[in-house]
């Protein structure tokens, strides 16, 4: 073969690696989360919102909620359509677990019942949306369950920071959503590498 | 056609006070507002009560276990108590005074009842026995009631109530309860946990259905029940047990607290000072039997569903015995050129608790009897043996939650007292005092209660053998408000 010919096709092989790495590489979005009007930036759910003509498989990996010394832990949880949760109690008292709705459809109210120490329930979450977890045995815990239609997703640390992995390039819908702001919608356009993107909650 | 004028001029009046009150009410900001426990553990009232001041099965067990949860207490407390010395300063002793602890709360909640009362027309012309009785009375009785209960450490435990104003007059309800109790006596000498407990101070007896922390408008009136001969002897005998006794208490709640049993010393004079130098004894056994049919939930402190908590389907049956002996003329004055006078009585009954889901059922059935003497003034004067007076009664009642928020009440009173009615103390030509009570109570928040209750009494004023016309209480209808916070 002529070697300028095979220099050629090793060049065009090695452009396609490039092109074939950058679309599969790690890129991410990183930012802050700031608040007007709310207490804390502590538990914000960031996620990427659905894609067009695009799905994902549910994640077989499980979500695990806590409830230890009364209370949900963690307060915030963030999964993806279609993933199981269970609930366990930590806690030497029985405690229940429902949802009298998601993000307000009272059809998909739920109990789980009430158990005692050291057990677990699950639950898969299959609708989008926010459950508001409660026990009806002490009322005053609370949790949440956001449930985003993507894999994209991250709740934000106590300084407000959040960071979500394994972004594929392209163009999306960022979305918030806080137990006392109201949702903040923002474009973002993932290239290679990281892109950071400062939000503002607003109560 | 006026008197129909001002019947609808009540009720609008009536309604236009609901309206506001209403308003008011929710209006009421998100409070956090709740009791010292509430505090304590930054938990809920509903933690404990159904329908506060009632308590749960959680709460039953809570307050068993001396105002501890029944395990791993530590693990909740959100308030750390103040260590009043070291843990370490145990191995001192007696070289140093043994360690304690008090609240790191301040352990102190406040309690406000205030309710309008519509009473029946009262009939005219005729005696009245109990005075005159306005139609309608607003923020009666007007309770502002402060409550310090916590504990000191383990096993010590307080509670003190008092109403520092009734009818807006300074703290003329007084103190209700006053008592420091020590829980789990036997734990050294190897008896179950909580078998053995003693409690000092006034406090109410161990009675079957509360009274002091009931969630009635009116009284269960066998409690408020006296027993006094008046015409028919010497028996004079104000024991009653809807007051508060002072006393030595020794009870324990074994068996998770499905038996309980408790035999407590008291003055017998109530909230008085002693008026006899015998002491009174007040015996009270009970056992709840766990009807669930969940094996789990009957080992749970609370039992459970699909739906979340409610009490266990259970039923409690119990026993009392009061026994002591009246002793009168101790001065020589009501019965002049007498000795000491001494009457022994006793109170004996049974009563029975049933749980099923959302429903409660309960009664108490209750006799009295108190021997009695004639007294004769001579000279010389003289006393014989006269028919002992006795009174027969008790209660019976439901209360169903149609929500958790929502539940509708209702008890059955009566009391039948043969001597009340030769007496003309209050009762009715049918020699009872019946009373059929319903009613209703709403939980606005938590710690706030809208509560009504119309008590319907039989028998109508009446003329007695004199010519007088005798009237017993009014049918009434109250409703008001009740706060802690």
């Amino acid at each position: 073969m002529n070697p300028s010919r095979i220099a050629a096709k090793a060049a065009v092989a090695a452009s396609l690696i490039v092109v074939m790495a950058g679309a599969s590489q790690a890129n991410e979005i990183k930012g802050k989360v700031s608040v007007q009007g709310i207490k804390s930036v502590e538990s914000i759910a960031v996620y990427v919102d659905a894609i067009p003509d695009k799905k994902f498989d549910a994640p077989k990996d499980h979500v695990v909620i806590d409830q230890r010394k009364m209370a949900f832990i963690p307060h915030v949880v963030a999964v993806q359509q279609g993933t199981p949760v269970e609930f366990l109690n930590s806690d030497p008292v029985g405690h229940n677990v429902y949802w009298p709705s998601i993000s307000g459809n009272k059809k998909l109210s739920h109990n789980l019942g009430t158990w005692p120490k050291g057990e677990k329930k699950p639950f898969q979450f299959n609708d989008l949306g926010v459950a508001s977890l409660l026990c009806n045995v002490h009322p005053e815990m609370s949790g949440y369950v956001v449930v985003v239609p993507t894999p994209y997703f991250a709740v934000t640390d106590k300084d407000g920071n959040f960071e979500i992995k394994n972004v594929p390039a392209g163009k999306y819908t960022l979305k918030t959503w806080s137990e006392d702001g109201k949702p903040t919608t923002q474009a973002v356009d993932v290239a290679a590498g990281t892109v950071t993107v400062d939000l503002t909650v607003k109560k | 056609m006026k008197g129909r004028v001002l019947n609808t001029s009540i009720m609008a009046s009536l309604t236009a006070v609901v309206v506001v009150l209403w308003g008011m009410l929710a209006s009421v900001p998100k409070t956090s507002a709740i009791p010292a426990f509430s505090r304590k553990y930054q938990t809920s009232c509903t933690t404990c009560h159904n329908n506060y001041p009632e308590l749960n099965d959680f709460g039953e067990a809570f307050k068993k276990n001396g105002f501890k949860f029944p395990k791993d207490d530590e693990v909740f407390v959100k308030e750390p108590p103040v260590l009043l010395g070291s843990k370490a300063q145990k191995e001192a002793f007696p070289g140093a005074v043994y360690p304690g602890e008090i609240p790191g709360y301040l352990p102190i909640a406040f309690r406000y009842e205030g309710n309008f009362t519509l009473n029946r027309k009262q009939p005219t012309g005729g005696v009245v026995q109990n005075g005159f009785t306005p139609r309608t009375d607003i923020f009666a009785p007007n309770t502002f009631t402060i409550l310090a209960v916590g504990t000191f450490g383990q096993n010590l435990s307080f509670w003190i109530d008092d109403d520092i104003s009734v009818g807006a007059a300074n703290a003329n309800g007084g103190m209700g309860d006053g008592w420091l109790k020590y829980s789990d006596l036997g734990h050294g000498i190897g008896l179950p946990k909580n078998a053995l407990n003693v409690r000092f101070g006034q406090f109410e007896l161990d009675l079957p259905f509360t009274q002091a922390k009931s969630i009635y408008l009116s009284p269960f009136d066998i409690y408020g029940e006296g027993n006094v001969a008046g015409t028919l002897g010497t028996a004079n005998n104000s024991t009653i047990f809807g007051a508060p006794q002072r006393g030595i208490e020794f009870g324990g709640t074994p068996n998770n607290g499905n038996f309980d049993w408790s035999v407590a010393v008291t003055n017998g004079s109530n909230v008085g000072t002693a008026t006899r130098s015998s002491k009174d004894v007040y015996v009270r056994l009970s056992q709840k039997f766990n009807l669930e049919r969940d094996p789990e939930s009957r080992n749970a402190i609370q039992a459970a569903g699909p739906t979340g908590p409610r009490d266990h389907t259970s039923i409690r049956l119990g026993f009392l015995y009061y026994y002591g002996k009246n002793q009168q003329n101790q001065d020589g004055v009501p019965f002049p050129g007498l000795a000491t006078i001494e009457e022994p009585f006793f109170r004996v009954g049974g009563d029975m608790r049933f749980k099923y889901r959302k429903l409660e059922l309960f009664g108490l059935g209750m006799f009295g009897h108190d021997d009695n003497h004639l007294f004769t003034a001579g000279p010389p004067a003289t006393t014989g043996v006269a028919p002992a007076v006795k009174f027969s009664g008790g209660f019976a009642g439901a209360n169903y939650w149609f929500y958790p928020w929502l539940i509708g009440t209702f008890h059955y009173d009566a009391v039948n007292s043969h001597a009340d009615f030769v007496n003309g103390a209050p009762a009715s030509q049918y020699r009872t005092r019946n009373r059929f009570s319903p009613g209703f109570q709403v939980l606005v928040r938590a710690n706030i209660k809208v509560v009504g209750e119309y008590q319907y009494t039989f028998g109508r004023p009446y003329t007695d053998l004199a010519g007088n016309t005798l009237f017993f209480r009014p049918n009434t209808f109250q409703t008001g408000i009740d706060y802690v916070f």
